[in-house]
C-alpha cells in the first residue's frame, strides 16, 4: 500500500519485534485506547488517522485493506508484519497477537 | 459553518439521549470526554454527529444510520450491552461494572 505523502506517524519503542501499521480515526476512544496500548508497552509502531486525509485516498486505502484481508474495515484497523490483522481493540486479542 | 458545537453542547446532546432511551453512559470519565470530543469534532467538520469510531462515507444520506445515536445501537445495547463506540451503556450493563471492548460492525451487515 502507498502511504507516501500522507501523515503517517511513527512512534519509537524500545519494542520493535512487530511491524505495526495502525489505521485509526482521530475521533474514535477505541483508536486512542489501541494506541495507549502500544504506547504503554513501548512499541515501535505507525498510525494513520483516515479520518485526516482525503476521501478518496481514505476510500482506496478501505477497499485495498478489504481486499487483502477479506474483512470489513472498522477502527481500529493493525496490520502486523504485514501478514496479519486486528479490528477493533481487545486488548487480550493485541496482547496474543503482538506476544505480550 | 453556520453552529459549530462545544464540548458542553454535545455533553449536554449525550444526556438528552440517553435520558431518552434509558441508557446510561459510559462511566470511564476520560473514555467519555474522548467519545465526546469526538462527537463534537464530527459535528464541527460534517454538519452533524457522527458516530465518532465510524468514518463517514461522503454525505449527510449516507451517513445518517451512523448519526449519533445510530440505528444499530438498538440492536447492540441489548445483545452486548453497549453501543459500537461505547458511549451508551445499557443500565444493567453500566451497573455490573464490566468494561465495554469492541464489538462487530452491523454497518457492513446488509451490504
Amino acid at each position: 500500500m502507498n502511504l507516501q505523502n500522507l501523515p503517517v506517524v511513527s512512534k519509537t519503542g524500545a519494542r520493535n519485534d512487530h511491524e505495526i501499521m495502525v489505521y485509526a480515526l482521530s475521533t474514535c476512544g477505541f483508536c486512542k485506547r489501541a494506541i495507549a496500548f502500544l504506547e504503554s508497552n513501548n512499541f515501535s509502531y505507525k498510525y494513520l488517522y483516515v479520518d485526516l486525509i482525503p476521501l478518496e485516498v481514505k476510500n482506496t486505502i478501505k477497499q485495498e485493506l478489504k481486499e487483502r484481508f477479506k474483512e470489513n474495515v472498522a477502527f481500529p484497523f493493525a496490520v502486523i508484519d504485514e501478514r496479519t490483522h486486528l479490528v477493533g481493540f481487545i486488548e487480550a486479542d493485541w496482547k496474543l497477537t503482538l506476544g505480550l | 459553518m453556520s453552529s459549530q458545537k462545544t464540548f458542553e453542547q454535545t455533553k449536554i446532546f449525550t444526556e438528552m439521549v440517553a435520558r431518552k432511551q434509558g441508557w446510561a453512559l459510559n462511566p470511564d470519565a476520560s473514555f467519555y470526554k474522548s467519545l465526546v470530543d469526538g462527537l463534537a469534532a464530527n459535528y464541527n467538520r460534517y454538519g452533524y454527529f457522527l458516530c465518532p469510531c465510524r468514518d463517514t462515507e461522503g454525505s449527510r444520506d449516507a451517513d445518517k444510520p451512523a448519526i449519533c445515536p445510530c440505528v444499530w445501537s438498538r440492536a447492540d445495547i441489548p445483545e452486548y450491552g453497549h453501543c459500537f463506540c461505547a458511549l451508551y451503556l445499557s443500565k444493567e450493563f453500566a451497573e455490573s461494572g464490566k468494561e465495554p471492548r469492541a464489538i462487530p460492525d452491523r454497518r457492513y451487515e446488509d451490504k
